[in-house]
């Protein structure tokens, strides 16, 4: 099978999407900058009723960061509301074309319900597509211009 | 001559491991590269992915004036250096894990405590492979890339790698 094959019918939970923190809309952007340090995760997706209704990123964080914003706001006043997805029947190929034309690095994936299901990211696509070279990436000595002094160790 | 996979270095053929770093060379090391992609990754240079030119900020600017930077340039990090010098990273991730709610008490502090630092860099002749394997690896999201002085060229992000990697396959599955 060649990798167009797998690309373009591979769904994307093969491309290691994150499980997905979810908030509540009326948790506090304090609580949810808290929440992804401990979580160590630079997203967060909202949900009412484990319905989707935004998305919190790190990109999100700093803009409020930076101009000292009011953290006691509730999140989905912050949020970007509606944002776009991919279902989970969606293909790998489908994802890319949305990451890269958009200039997103993170898409939730969705059920057909609109359900936050988990978070593709752009790290997870680079290792599904590394996975099909291994031999080349994988192989490689840990640095790239190992040189060794001498030829014997003693 | 074959250019030995690690190092470049010229050795001769049938040489078993390369006569400068003493990897090994050949195809009990490496198969040989199906595709082009693969191909791609082994013979072509990070310089191949354009690396951007790297926004700077001094260590001993502050926290603040640094968020600055990162929001008004749209970027996601920047390289801290000193005396011209790359000494750390400091990104939209490290402000989410390192300041979080405590950034108005560290506004005026210097970015020098908070950054990452000692980043891992590549020369500017380090193969894609290599970036493409730190990225993947080590979980990293930029890349510096110096000269073979050590002196900051540009920064490659994990984008860079991704469209690097998608116009391979997409220029692959046209030629068949």
């Amino acid at each position: 099978m060649s990798f167009e094959l797998h690309l373009k019918t591979e769904e994307v939970i093969r491309a290691h999407p994150a499980d997905a923190v979810c908030v509540d809309p009326h948790d506090s952007v304090r609580s949810v900058l808290h929440r992804m340090k401990e979580e160590r995760t630079g997203s967060v997706l909202i949900t009412s009723e484990e319905k989707l209704v935004g998305i919190f990123t790190e990109r999100d964080a700093l803009k409020l960061l930076a101009r000292g914003a009011d953290l006691e706001t509730p999140i989905r006043d912050a949020m970007v509301a509606n944002p776009v997805t991919v279902l989970v029947s969606d293909t790998v190929s489908k994802a890319i074309s949305i990451m890269s034309h958009g200039g997103y690095r993170r898409l939730p994936v969705v059920d057909e319900a609109g359900h936050a299901i988990s978070i593709l990211k752009v790290s997870g696509i680079l290792r599904y597509l590394v996975e099909h070279f291994p031999d080349v990436v994988y192989t490689l000595p840990p640095e790239p211009h190992h040189h060794t002094k001498t030829r014997e160790g003693a | 001559m074959i250019a030995c996979p690690s190092c470049g270095h010229e050795n001769i053929e049938g040489t078993d491991e390369c006569e400068q770093c003493q990897q090994p060379i050949g195809d009990a090391y490496l198969p040989p590269p199906t595709s082009s992609v693969e191909e791609g990754l082994l013979t072509e240079r990070v310089a191949v992915l354009n690396p951007k030119v790297p926004i700077t900020v001094e260590v001993s600017d502050t926290v603040q004036q640094v968020l600055d930077i990162l929001v008004n340039k749209g970027i996601g990090c920047v390289v801290v250096v000193d005396q011209g010098r790359p000494v750390g990273i400091f990104s939209e991730h490290d402000a989410l894990m390192r300041l979080n709610t405590d950034t108005p008490a560290s506004k005026d502090r210097p970015v020098v405590d908070f950054m990452t630092p000692n980043p891992r860099m590549l020369d500017n002749e380090a193969k894609v492979a290599f970036a493409t394997q730190r990225m993947d690896l080590d979980g990293y999201r930029h890349i510096p890339i110096t000269d073979r002085d050590g002196a900051l060229q540009g920064i490659v992000s994990v984008r860079d790698i991704l469209r690097y990697l998608t116009d391979k396959l997409a220029s692959e599955q046209q030629a068949s």
